[in-house]
């Protein structure tokens, strides 16, 4: 029962880190300059997701866990602004500013479908506290 | 003398339903954490051989000479007349059809959890448990009443 909590809870954290990362793309949607002040555009970061079997009960349910952070290594959106400070200066995009690719829509939806993941599992959190209690019920 | 009260009582048979809910429920409610893993396929306690194999424990209790079970009050399969066997074995559930063919639907990502029929197993697998628990919840008054000589 109490094994039924640890795998949601590891649901929860999986889809929470989901989040996070989904709103830190949005965040980031214009952020043309690294985290070192170099002109670089930022790359949306996208998670995957691993049954986990360390927590694997006699049942053969197992959790969820964050495989890895998978960064989009996909070309940037090139926007012609020659005015701009960090536009390009030579080659083949000169005049071009490097925006980051990332889609709002894709993240968006992304996003939607972490909640309901989230709320689901809260749910089924929900329906183990009563069985627990239910089952506790026995004594009075 | 108190083990054979428990005993001649449905509590055994309860409590092994009440603990197999309990199992299956964390089965159900890992389905619903991996529902973004990909590749995951969905896992399950089969609810049928559990019934079975409770039946075949009940009856092996009542009758422990002839353990071969069989459930009263209905025939085996081999003592049904030809034309009834096949309707009475195969086919039993009318939506077997949507459901294998859901079963073997895998989505983009690879994987097989069905958002909808884990919620409904999960629910019916609750009922199936509140059951167990009610019904030990009336053996154990029941048995106080007597212990009390009140009702």
């Amino acid at each position: 029962m109490i094994r039924a909590i640890d795998i949601s809870t590891s649901a929860l954290v999986a889809q929470r880190t989901r989040l996070d990362t989904l709103s830190g793309n949005i965040a980031n949607m214009s952020s043309l300059v690294n985290e070192n002040g170099e002109a670089e555009p930022y790359r949306a970061r996208q998670v995957v997701f691993r049954t986990d079997d360390t927590m694997q009960t006699s049942s053969g349910a197992a959790g969820v866990r964050v495989e890895e952070i998978h960064v989009d290594e996909s070309d940037p959106l090139y926007r012609y602004q020659p005015d701009h400070p960090l536009s390009i200066k030579e080659g083949k995009w000169q005049g071009y500013v490097a925006y980051p690719n990332i889609d709002l829509t894709t993240q968006m939806v992304d996003a939607l479908e972490a909640t309901r993941a989230y709320e689901a599992n809260v749910g089924v959190m929900e329906m183990t506290k009563s069985i627990g209690r239910d089952t506790l019920s026995i004594i009075a | 003398m108190i083990q054979g009260i428990f005993q001649s009582t449905t509590l055994p048979a309860l409590e092994q339903m009440a603990m197999f809910s309990e199992r299956r429920h964390e089965v159900l409610a890992g389905n619903v954490a991996n529902l973004d893993t990909p590749e995951y396929r969905a896992r399950d306690l089969s609810v049928n051989d559990f019934e079975n194999a409770l039946a075949a424990a009940i009856e092996k209790q009542r009758n422990p000479e002839t353990h071969a079970f069989r459930s009263p009050g209905y025939l085996t399969s081999a003592e049904l007349p030809p034309a009834l066997r096949s309707t009475a074995q195969a086919n039993t559930d009318p939506f077997d059809g949507p459901r294998l063919a859901m079963e073997k639907l895998v989505y983009h990502d690879g994987s097989d959890v069905n958002w909808e029929t884990q919620i409904t197993e999960l629910s019916k697998n609750q009922s199936m448990h509140n059951m167990a628990i009610a019904l030990m919840r009336s053996q154990f008054s029941t048995l106080n009443a007597a212990i009390s000589e009140r009702v």
